[in-house]
């Protein structure tokens, strides 16, 4: 469903993406692990549009995301670090504009925006005005707005950041749910518990480069000496390919 | 690393199974061209509504203030061209003769080329503002939304916030010439499809500019920009200014009218919209002269389809332009290296630092941080710099009148520039504070946490905000006001009263600022300029204006007689020479204890509301 080849980008002299090859199937939910400056979000914003590859191709489905970007949106839902919505909008209609966006019609944007609004528990404060929402509740608008039309990609940078726990479950079970439907979910991640509950794979960026593309019990077998979790084996291999540690005296 | 390489061909191997492309998916229609366009056009009324609700509701005398004090603007402005525009008729020619077309189609070809140049410079700017750094455009990008419909989307708003000012200035002198002239209806008609079209043909040339830059210089540094606009402004600075030079021509009779006119040929070329919008309105205003094939309607009208007609093509080719450049220019434009601030200023904030040994050591530490703040943000010292460049500039040419120093007219004359220079640099001044000063309370109570967990009484604080907004402008204004005076060879009387007048400007709008600042602050916004455009921030403004006439008033009026006294018969024995230094005594201490109250009190205010600032 998704797929990078030879993707670089760099900024200036600096190379954020180097050489990316990676297949993502139908089905596959894909957890993107690395220290800030990895080339995790770089990754995203080229896949969703936001920048373009210096180098390599990026497909989604059978469309080309710098030939065809309008339906490259059309199949993928994004959902980013910094979520944006119209203060002097409420969820509702902020919801309705996107479903409109996206083509569908009256009938049905109705029944999208109504679906969204029950899943994600907005209505207490879908007829209020976004500029009066806690982070939390922006988090779940923008979640809503992502899955309006039903996207066969879903695309998240950094989901739990500012949720609280019942959202979290939420969110962790939309993501198991939706990939068991047979679509495909690309997340960013710094919640290292949250990528190995619920990820199929996962991959370890660092300095632009895929260190790691696999399931986490394969890295199990390539990173030894740890208590197995994957927050244990991330941060042993991040120390491995640091260096050896400075002799102490 | 051995190890490190295992990790890479394991991850190869399951990496490298076939991509599954499922043919299957259920695609729907996209929005149409005209269906997208519908979508844009509910969600902006949506937000004009919701924005319109808002400030009925929370900021009601925000808007009354801003509604009453335009509809002012606009009598004020329609009443000074009325005058001006009778002026012309009673003494140059009457509508219809060959010399009024003439005078009348020079002044407007000015006013419109002037502010033709001003929509190219400030679409531009506001259409990169609101298409490349926004979040909202980044949103857009995100949904299938076509190019060429988010540039429209945007070069809306550009176009409607960089004209606003256009329509508020020319719709109360158009109208005012056709009252004067008695214009036929169609005059009024034509009036808003004409004054429209022409600011659509530079907002669109100025979006074309911003486009085609972006995409094509996306790497180079906005300093060399900076400078390159800097350098443009200066240049054609000084190609007006030599137009405008004559020094051996009597300065406002015939024959420097008749240069002037010559030497402004430039402006009434034929191929500018100016020049089509001046001869639309002569056109339409002026009665026919009882020829059936005169039809000033039809003339009118025709100039009136050239405009509307460069508007739509031009609107065409921004669109064209959109479609084919914006992702790509946003994307180049995003790629590019994150500036890395310099850090090699540590020895000017150690000298300042040490010049300011006689304050505290806490509110030197809170100084060179708002110092350090300022000279990392290139909006504050590039708008700091172009708007004192420009005076700069302008006071270092003020030398006009020198040839006729002997003459007491042009030594009034003199006198009356000297003070309006003063009052230009705290207009300006004003604006600075108003947008940068004033807001930083609010924006210092989101990081109010640090420095409410720091042993630092809070009233320092403030009073380090209030001595480097003070002392800061004080150090740059001082010299602007140095400069014209001695370009003006003004006495050296005038120009200690003038750096007095100056500090206590200073002291003056940087109290204010700080004092309402933290009387009104605004926790809830992040971006400084919105802080700055709220309720607060227009009070401020409007209080800096009113502050700056009482107290330039108050010093310039006793020195304005001061200069006639003596000189004319029969005038008051209190505007005798005998007077007039304690006039000018009188009007500075007048000056200081109106900058007294206007420092004191709002800061008093202040001081309360900000130690009792719970965060």
């Amino acid at each position: 469903m998704l797929r990078f080849e030879h993707v670089s980008r760099s900024y200036g002299s600096r190379l954020a993406v180097d050489d990316l090859q990676l297949e993502i199937k139908a089905g596959q939910l894909y957890a993107l692990l690395g220290h800030n400056g990895a080339g995790k979000t770089t990754t995203i914003k080229m896949l969703v549009g936001l920048l373009r590859p210096g180098q390599g191709v990026i497909t989604v489905g059978s469309y080309d995301a710098v030939e065809h970007p309008r339906e490259v949106s059309r199949l993928i839902g994004y959902v980013p670090d910094q979520p944006f919505l119209y203060d002097k909008l409420s969820a509702r209609e902020f919801l309705q504009f996107v479903a409109d966006m996206y083509g569908l019609s009256a009938a049905a944007g109705a029944a999208a925006v109504a679906r969204e609004i029950e899943r994600f528990h907005l209505g207490d404060f879908a007829d209020r005005l976004a500029e009066s929402y806690s982070h939390g509740m922006r988090q779940r608008t923008v979640f809503a707005a992502a899955l309006i039309h039903d996207p066969e990609v879903l695309v998240v940078d950094e989901p739990m950041v500012g949720l609280d726990p019942q959202s979290i479950k939420l969110v962790k079970d939309l993501l198991q749910s939706y990939v068991r439907d047979g679509r495909t979910v690309l997340m960013s991640t710094h919640t290292l518990a949250v990528a190995e509950e619920i990820a199929d794979r996962v991959g370890v960026m660092k300095t632009g480069k895929l260190m790691f593309d696999g399931r986490v019990e394969t890295l199990r077998d390539v990173v030894e000496g740890t208590d197995g979790s994957l927050e244990a084996m991330y941060l042993a291999m991040m120390e491995r390919l640091d260096g050896p540690a400075p002799a102490s005296e | 690393m051995t190890k490190h390489r295992g990790v890479a061909e394991s991850s190869m191997s399951e990496a490298a199974l076939p991509i599954r492309v499922d043919a299957n998916i259920v695609m729907r229609d996209l929005p149409s061209h005209e269906r997208e366009g519908q979508i844009f056009w509910r969600l902006r009324v949506r937000l004009c509504m919701a924005h319109l609700r808002s400030l009925m509701a929370q900021a009601r005398l925000r808007t009354s203030l801003v509604v009453g004090l335009s509809v002012f603007f606009w009598v004020g402005l329609f009443a000074l061209f009325y005058g001006g525009f009778e002026f012309v008729v009673k003494h140059v020619d009457a509508p219809g003769a060959p010399y009024h077309a003439k005078t009348m189609q020079f002044i407007f070809s000015l006013f419109f080329l002037s502010l033709q140049v001003m929509l190219v410079f400030s679409s531009g700017i506001i259409l990169y503002s609101g298409l490349y750094p926004s979040h909202e455009t980044a949103f857009l990008l995100t949904l299938p939304t076509r190019n060429e419909r988010l540039v429209d989307y945007r070069f809306q708003e550009a176009l409607f916030f960089s004209s606003w000012g256009f329509f508020l200035l020319a719709s109360p002198m158009l109208m005012a010439y056709g009252a004067v002239v008695h214009a036929p209806w169609y005059y009024f008609a034509y009036l808003p499809v004409l004054l429209a079209a022409f600011a659509y043909i530079p907002c669109a040339v100025g979006a074309i500019i911003c486009l085609v830059l972006i995409d094509r210089l996306p790497r180079l540094r906005r300093v060399i920009l900076g400078a390159a606009a800097l350098a443009i402004i200066v240049i054609a600075y000084r190609s007006i200014w030599r137009t405008l030079e004559m020094t051996d021509l009597e300065a406002l009779g015939r024959s420097w009218f008749t240069e002037t006119y010559r030497r402004f040929r430039f402006m009434r070329d034929e191929w500018l919209p100016s020049v089509w919008l001046s001869h639309a309105l002569l056109d339409a205003a002026r009665r026919s002269n009882n020829n059936p094939k005169d039809l000033p309607w039809f003339e009118s009208g025709k100039y009136l389809i050239v405009l509307v007609s460069n508007a739509l093509f031009l609107h065409i080719v921004v669109g064209g332009l959109g479609k084919r450049m914006f992702r790509s220019s946003y994307c180049g434009l995003h790629s590019r290296p994150a500036r890395q601030p310099r850090t090699t200023w540590g020895k000017v904030d150690r000298f300042v630092s040490a010049g300011l040994w006689m304050l505290p050591p806490t509110m030197r530490v809170l100084i060179v941080k708002d110092l350090r703040q300022f000279r990392r943000d290139p909006v504050q010292w590039s708008q700091f710099l172009i708007f004192f460049g420009l005076l700069l500039l302008y006071f270092a040419n003020v030398d006009r009148f020198r040839q006729h120093r002997e003459n007491p007219d042009v030594l009034t004359w003199v006198n009356i520039v000297s003070f309006l220079n003063l009052a230009v640099v705290g207009l300006i001044l004003s604006t600075f504070t108003t947008r940068f000063i004033y807001p930083l309370i609010s924006l210092e109570g989101r990081r109010f946490w640090i420095l409410s967990r720091l042993p630092i009484d809070r009233d320092t604080i403030l009073w380090g905000k209030l001595l480097f907004a003070a002392g800061g402008s004080w150090m740059s204004c001082s010299v602007l006001v140095l400069v014209s005076d001695l370009m003006l060879s003004v006495s050296w009387v005038i120009v200690a009263l003038h750096q007095i007048v100056c500090l206590l400007l200073c002291i003056g709008l940087s109290g204010m600022a700080v004092g309402l600042g933290a009387i009104m602050p605004n926790f809830r916004e992040q971006s400084p300029s919105k802080i700055a455009a709220g309720f607060g921030g227009t009070l401020n403004l409007v209080l800096s204006a009113l502050y700056i006439l009482v107290v330039v008033l108050l010093t310039a009026l006793p020195c304005h007689f001061y200069l006639l006294a003596g000189k004319s018969d029969g005038q008051p024995k209190l505007l005798e020479p005998t007077f007039m230094n304690v006039w000018m005594l009188l009007g500075v201490g007048c000056a200081v204890l109106v900058t007294a109250i206007v420092t004191v009190i709002p800061l008093r205010r202040g001081l309360q509301a900000f130690r009792q600032l719970e965060v």
